[in-house]
């Protein structure tokens, strides 16, 4: 079971839904979050002053998938988050000990 | 046992020692010397006008009317605090990317007619000149005390004219939310209030306008303002296309979400409350007291049937009491109204907002069906809802009432539509001045949003769109404080930094 964590841009967010929806998982979460990379921020300007945003707007996508659907759903977000500019964002995938289910106490894949 | 006396003295000098007791004393004698005065000041206004009640003095300016002029400049304020509604009215209805530009438009547009209207606009549309234009008067020069018979100074309903066509100006906005460039809009915003909206409205309200020739009616504006607003809005939709990302009903989306439904609601509601300058104040006259009384009614109803036709619709469709739907059936209802005000009965005016229900809802239908990106349905109330209005009058004037002139109502040449024995002449009228409002509107429109589009303008850039309007062109968001700043203001090239600021 994998964990897989991706940060893109939030008017792809359509596009991932729906591609991530195609390939049969069985769910995702979002999170508004904000952060640099190679984007560095932008500058807002108030009354003539300057500021300095150095956080772009970016969505945290967390997925929970067996190990079989993993290369399915990477590319899934990879293709449908891509725009081919800077500041498409990362996925990462990470190793998961357990799912549970909480109210039927399902345990490993069977709780995804 | 202390001596009372001394007591009272001890206590006193100790008291005027207190720095703290000293400035309260100080503050609240400050204070009953100023009660005082306001008093004196009071009694000497009350006696002031008293002798002047008793001993009237002749009046300086014989053609200036005095109570009319109050009610014309009364209403011109209402009308002008209708742009609050607007922009509220707008900018909750758009997403948040895009409410500052809303804003900035808004005060923009009203500054550029200002200006506009006092050098041309006024003299295109009310000053003599032929059928189509007029031609006098230009920054208002050689123009008499008052304007034509109304007994009202030519400023005061200058002043109210502007307020008009800051109107039509910011309704054109409307359809045009989220991919208008700023110097796009003020590009089309000269040409809107300098040149469409007056010349065009000169037609209907001009002293010799080819449209009163032919007896079209047009009392506060449904074809005047707001169809020509409107069918401006809806050319600068068409030259601009969609929002990107915008996906229509019948390809399975639908109207991009709302940023903040209590803004664009209660900017509504404000919207109605300068419908009783915008109407009532159409008159331009105080002294016709059942014609200010009647459209005051005829407003109020019109919008109380749009805002519950389009309330059970919504309901009758999905099953929810929808506030945005509501709120554009009152103001349908409101546009509607604005031109058969003055003719039409109380029941008359029941049935032509509760109709105009149904045009701007089935307007939004269309809009949908043909994927124009009409983020706030400009079209529909505004253009829509004021052809209705227009055509109403022909159906429902009662017969009765005529024209509001400076010392009461005139009879002598009562309006009658079609459903109270005036027959069909009323009603011809109204169809030939909507379609050639509405028509010559639409093509001279579209040159000009062509023409803007030429310069390149017209519509911001992709990469500006992504990133939304208002920190591409303005440089903040909405509520700037929801982004996240690492530092203050930049001092010399980033390196400085304000403390304290998240």
């Amino acid at each position: 079971m994998k964990l897989v964590l991706a940060y893109i841009n939030p008017f792809k967010l359509e596009e991932v839904r729906d591609a991530v929806k195609a390939t049969g998982a069985s769910g995702m979460s979002v999170t508004n979050v904000e952060g640099f990379g190679r984007q560095t921020g932008h500058t807002e300007t108030y009354r003539g002053a300057e500021y300095d945003v150095s956080f772009t707007p970016k969505l945290r996508i967390e997925i929970l998938v067996s190990d079989s659907m993993t290369p399915a759903v990477v590319s899934a977000i990879e293709t449908s988050a891509r725009s081919g500019s800077i500041g498409d964002g990362k996925i990462a995938v990470m190793p998961l000990d357990d799912v549970i289910r909480i109210r039927t106490g399902e345990r490993g894949e069977e709780a995804i | 046992m202390t001596h009372p006396q001394g007591g009272i003295y001890e206590r006193l000098r100790r008291s005027a020692r207190n720095p703290i007791v000293r400035k309260n004393v100080a503050v609240l004698m400050t204070g009953k010397m100023i009660g005082v005065g306001a008093v004196l000041m009071l009694i000497h206004w009350f006696s002031g006008t008293a002798a002047f009640a008793a001993d009237p003095a002749p009046d300086p300016v014989a053609s200036v009317n005095a109570i009319n002029t109050m009610w014309t400049l009364i209403a011109a304020f209402l009308v002008f605090g209708m742009q609050v509604g607007f922009v509220m009215l707008e900018a909750g209805f758009a997403r948040e990317r895009e409410s500052v530009n809303i804003l900035v438009e808004g005060i923009a547009d009203t500054c550029i007619c200002g200006v506009f209207f006092w050098a041309i606009g006024f003299a295109f549309m009310f000053e003599d000149g032929n059928g189509f234009i007029g031609t006098h008067g230009f920054l208002l020069q050689g123009l008499p005390d008052t304007y034509g018979a109304t007994g009202v100074p030519l400023l005061a309903f200058w002043v109210f004219q502007f307020a008009f066509a800051d109107t039509a100006s910011t309704i054109t906005s409307g359809a045009m939310v989220g991919r208008c460039g700023f110097v796009g809009d003020l590009l089309y915003s000269v040409g809107v209030t300098g040149f469409i909206y007056p010349i065009i409205g000169h037609w209907a309200w001009g002293p010799d306008g080819w449209l009163v020739a032919k007896g079209f009616h047009d009392f506060a504006g449904s074809t005047v303002v707001h169809t020509i607003g409107g069918t401006i809005s809806l050319a600068g939709a068409l030259a601009l296309g969609p929002r990107l990302g915008r996906v229509f009903k019948r390809d399975g989306g639908g109207p991009m979400l709302p940023h903040n439904v209590i803004f664009g609601a209660t900017g509504g509601l404000i919207l109605w409350f300068g419908w009783y300058g915008f109407n009532p104040g159409s008159t331009l006259s105080a002294l016709d007291v059942q014609g200010i009384g009647r459209v005051s009614f005829n407003t109020t109803m019109a919008a109380c049937t749009g805002g519950l036709g389009a309330l059970f619709i919504s309901y009758a469709r999905t099953r929810k009491w929808e506030l945005g739907l509501v709120t554009n059936g009152f103001l349908g209802g409101l546009v509607a109204i604005t031109c058969p005000c003055y003719w039409v009965s109380p029941t008359g005016a029941a049935i032509i907002g509760l109709v105009a229900a149904f045009v701007v809802i089935w307007g939004l239908d269309l809009l949908e069906y043909v994927r124009i990106d009409d983020p706030i349905g400009a079209v529909p109330v505004h253009m829509m809802a004021g052809i209705w209005g227009t055509l109403s009058l022909g159906l429902f004037a009662t017969g009765e009432f005529g024209a509001p002139t400076p010392l009461g109502a005139d009879v002598s040449a009562p309006l009658a539509g079609l459903l109270y024995g005036g027959g069909m002449d009323l009603l011809i009228a109204q169809a030939i001045g909507s379609a050639a409002v509405t028509v010559t509107v639409f093509v001279i429109a579209m040159v000009l949003m062509y023409a803007v589009k030429a310069t390149g303008t017209l519509r911001i850039s992709e990469a500006g769109e992504i990133e939304g309007l208002d920190r591409h062109e303005h440089g903040i968001s909405a509520y700037p404080e929801f982004v996240t700043h690492a530092a203050g203001p930049i001092l010399s090239h980033g390196v400085g930094t304000m403390p304290g600021r998240r």
